[in-house]
Formats: C-alpha cells, sequence, structure tokens
C-alpha cells in the first residue's frame, strides 16, 4: 500500500462505518457480533482497498456495504449451519421467520418493539433490502449490487418484506 | 394497464425508481382508485413507523479507532485480524483496559452523540414536515436580497443566505423553523425535483472539521459547524451531490 492509502482509506471509508455497522447490527441482531463483522469486513476492504478505483461517495459506500453484508453472511454460516440445511427459497421463505424465534414470548405493547421483532424474524435475504432502502437510502441498482441478485428481485424482497412488516403492526393493533 | 400491475409499482414509486411517465400514468390512476390509494397510504404509514421504531447505530468509537489503527499500521503491525472464536477471550480484558481508560470520557462522549442523535431526527422531521403542501416556505424568493431582510425582527440572528442558481442550485425561499428547543432558519434550495433544507443557528462550540453524513428514510443529512453557525443540510438528493452542495455555503 502506498503511503498516502491510510489517509485515503479514511477520507472515503470510515465517513461510513456507521452505515456499515448498523447493516451488521441488523444481520447479526447482536451488538458483539455486529462488531466483529464489521471490524473483520473493514480489514477486508483495507486488503483490496488499491483495487477499489470508485471516484465518488456513493460507490464507496455501496462497496463497503457489499463487503459488510458477504462478512455477515458468511458469519452466519459458521454460526448457524442448521439454518443453511435448508437452502433459502425465494417464494416459500417470504414469510417465513428466521431460525432461532419463538413466537409471542414477549408481548411488548409498543409499535416500535414490535416492528423491530417483525424485522428481526424476516429472513435475512428480505432483512437486509429493507434495511439498505429503509434505513440507508440505496438505489435499487446499489442494492441489486451489494446482494448480488438483479433489480427485479431487490423490487419484489421489498415488497415481500413490507407486506409482512405491516402484517406485523396490523396485528399489533389487534392485539 | 391493468390494475395489479400499479399496485406492483406503488413501491417503485415512493421509493423515486419509478420512470416519469409512468408517474404520471401511476398518479392519475391513483386520483380514481380507492384501492391503490390504501395500498399506497398502507406503505406510507409504515415508513413513517419505521422511521418512529427502527434505529440506525453509530459505529463505537473503540471500533471505529481500532481500523484506523490497522489503516495505519498497514501491514506488520496492524492487529491480525480478530477471529469469531477468540472473542470470548480477548473481550473481558478489551473491555477493562477500556473502562479503565475512558470510562469518563466516553461517558461525556455517549451522552453527546446521543444529544446529536436527537437533533439529527428533529432536523429530519423537520425536512419531512416542510415537504407537505404549504409548508416549505414562509418567505417565497429565490433573491437573496428579499429572503435575509425577511429573517430580520423573526430570529436574534442574521442568518447567511446565498443564492447558488449559478452552481445548479437555486435558492427557492426561507422559512423559521423550531429546532433542537430553539428556532432556527430555514433555507430552501431546489435541485431539479429535490428539495434541500439548510437550516442555520448560532453555533455553540467552536468550528469542527468536514460535514459528518447520517442517512435516514432515504434522506442524507450532513452536519458541520464553523466558527459562526451551526449548519443541517438535508435532502433526497444523490450523496455526491448533496455533499458538493454543501461546500457552497462553505466557500461563500
Amino acid at each position: 500500500m502506498d503511503s498516502g492509502a491510510p489517509a485515503r482509506f479514511e477520507a472515503v471509508v470510515l465517513p461510513h462505518l456507521d452505515a456499515a455497522y448498523t447493516l451488521a447490527r441488523y444481520l447479526t441482531r447482536n451488538p458483539q457480533d455486529a462488531e466483529d463483522v464489521v471490524q473483520d469486513a473493514c480489514l477486508r476492504a483495507l486488503k483490496y482497498f488499491e483495487g477499489f478505483r470508485g471516484e465518488e461517495e456513493g460507490s464507496a459506500r455501496a462497496w463497503l456495504l457489499t463487503i459488510v453484508r458477504n462478512t455477515a453472511h458468511t458469519w452466519r454460516t459458521r454460526h448457524r449451519p442448521a439454518a443453511l440445511a435448508v437452502e433459502f427459497e425465494e417464494t416459500q421463505h417470504s414469510d417465513a421467520v428466521a431460525e432461532d424465534n419463538p413466537e409471542g414470548v414477549l408481548r411488548e405493547k409498543s409499535a416500535k418493539e414490535t416492528l423491530g421483532r417483525a424485522l428481526d424474524r424476516l429472513a435475512p435475504e428480505f432483512r437486509e433490502v429493507i434495511v439498505l432502502r429503509e434505513l440507508q437510502g440505496l438505489s435499487y441498482k446499489e442494492i441489486s449490487d451489494v446482494a448480488g441478485v438483479p433489480v427485479g428481485t431487490v423490487m419484489s424482497r421489498l415488497s415481500r418484506a413490507r407486506a409482512r412488516l405491516q402484517d406485523a403492526l396490523r396485528e399489533e393493533e389487534v392485539c | 394497464m391493468t390494475h395489479p400491475s400499479f399496485e406492483a409499482q406503488v413501491d417503485a414509486y415512493l421509493d423515486g425508481e419509478l420512470a416519469t411517465g409512468d408517474v404520471r400514468e401511476l398518479e392519475t390512476h391513483l386520483a380514481q382508485c380507492p384501492e391503490c390509494t390504501r395500498f399506497r397510504d398502507g406503505r406510507l404509514a409504515l415508513r413513517a413507523a419505521i422511521v418512529a421504531g427502527v434505529p440506525t447505530f453509530q459505529a463505537p468509537a473503540a471500533l471505529r479507532e481500532r481500523i484506523r489503527e490497522a489503516a495505519r499500521g498497514a501491514a506488520p503491525s496492524a492487529r491480525a485480524p480478530r477471529r469469531f472464536t477468540a472473542r470470548n477471550v480477548w473481550r473481558p480484558l478489551a473491555l477493562a483496559a477500556s473502562l479503565a481508560v475512558v470510562a469518563l470520557g466516553s461517558w461525556t462522549l455517549a451522552l453527546q452523540r446521543a444529544a446529536g442523535e436527537a437533533l439529527a431526527d428533529d432536523v429530519l422531521a423537520s425536512h419531512i414536515r416542510s415537504l407537505m403542501p404549504g409548508h416549505l416556505t414562509d418567505v417565497l424568493s429565490s433573491d437573496q436580497h428579499t429572503v435575509k431582510p425577511w429573517f430580520n425582527g423573526r430570529l436574534d440572528f442574521s442568518p447567511p443566505v446565498y443564492d447558488f442558481a449559478g452552481r445548479g442550485y437555486p435558492l427557492l425561499g426561507g422559512r423559521i423553523d423550531y429546532v433542537g428547543g430553539r428556532p432556527v432558519a430555514a433555507l430552501v434550495y431546489g435541485r431539479r425535483q429535490h428539495v434541500i433544507n439548510v437550516f442555520v443557528w448560532p453555533a455553540t462550540r467552536g468550528p469542527g472539521g468536514g460535514p459528518s453524513i447520517r442517512t435516514r428514510q432515504g434522506y442524507h443529512e450532513l452536519h458541520w459547524t464553523t466558527a459562526d453557525y451551526t449548519y443541517w443540510v438535508v435532502s433526497d438528493l444523490g450523496l455526491a451531490e448533496l455533499q458538493d452542495f454543501a461546500q457552497l455555503p462553505r466557500q461563500a
């Protein structure tokens, strides 16, 4: 790495560390694991940084988020091998719950907690499009790059994930 | 076009991803179709619930520092990547050390950060409110010499007002807003169909560095402080363009 690279890495990548950490938090659902994932992802980013030629901010963000996303998915295969016994399948898992979720163990009343829990229960493939779109404001094209799926798939996942979250909110109103 | 295909387009429409021609067609359809309107309203309600209930997070300061060290230390002195399995051994030690050293500092930092987050939420809420019909401007003028004096007597400071039409960001007007428990100047700029709100009030702390970036709900917020003023810039404009815009008041 040339001598200007650390400064350039800091200027280009570090502004997006909060975005990276937020994505990792939702993918791992745990602060410590999120820290590990982000640190590991940043070390990888550092390693490949010289290969990164993106000039504008937006592309640096999508680039970092792609690495975080892939690191988190690797992390998941290591830590939850059982969950992978069933291959992810688009339609079947659209409203499927994530691995470990004893439904209705806690019955908090606020919509805030309901929505947070509903999000946690979504399959990771659906959770990540919600986080990338709703919290980070990525375009469909950027999400397609980060998640490695076509734009049409991004759209159908977003639509199903939103429907699922709306159901959760409605259920809360009924309670 | 058949009805279900409109419903499928509503998400793309609300996400700002629908082509202009389709937008017009969809809006016409929405005006006369209660079912699609209900669908859209459901999505808007979900969006509001996400803003209120699904937080973004700030990376822990220690993590940021470790990554910075790794970048600077580059090859040999870089900390070896922490293996996930090593965590349980490593964490209590690191925790104890960091607690001992930075307890007081991080406490005040955390307090400041929480306050900063609340302020950022406040600014975003003001921005979204301003986009509702009739809320954008109190003084509608592209003339900085009309907008600046308008604030006289309405605020206890005279905000810096410039028109950046020459740079592609025309001044649309201004209004008084209420952010962080005080009245502030809100300057409104346009860029194509996007609206940019610039919130300005006198700085209480010294000047900071470059803008900090926060993205929430598809909106970007840039924040910085000069010797005189605190600035918050909010828009759904692309981040690169918004950063380009944020240079302008600093050069003016």
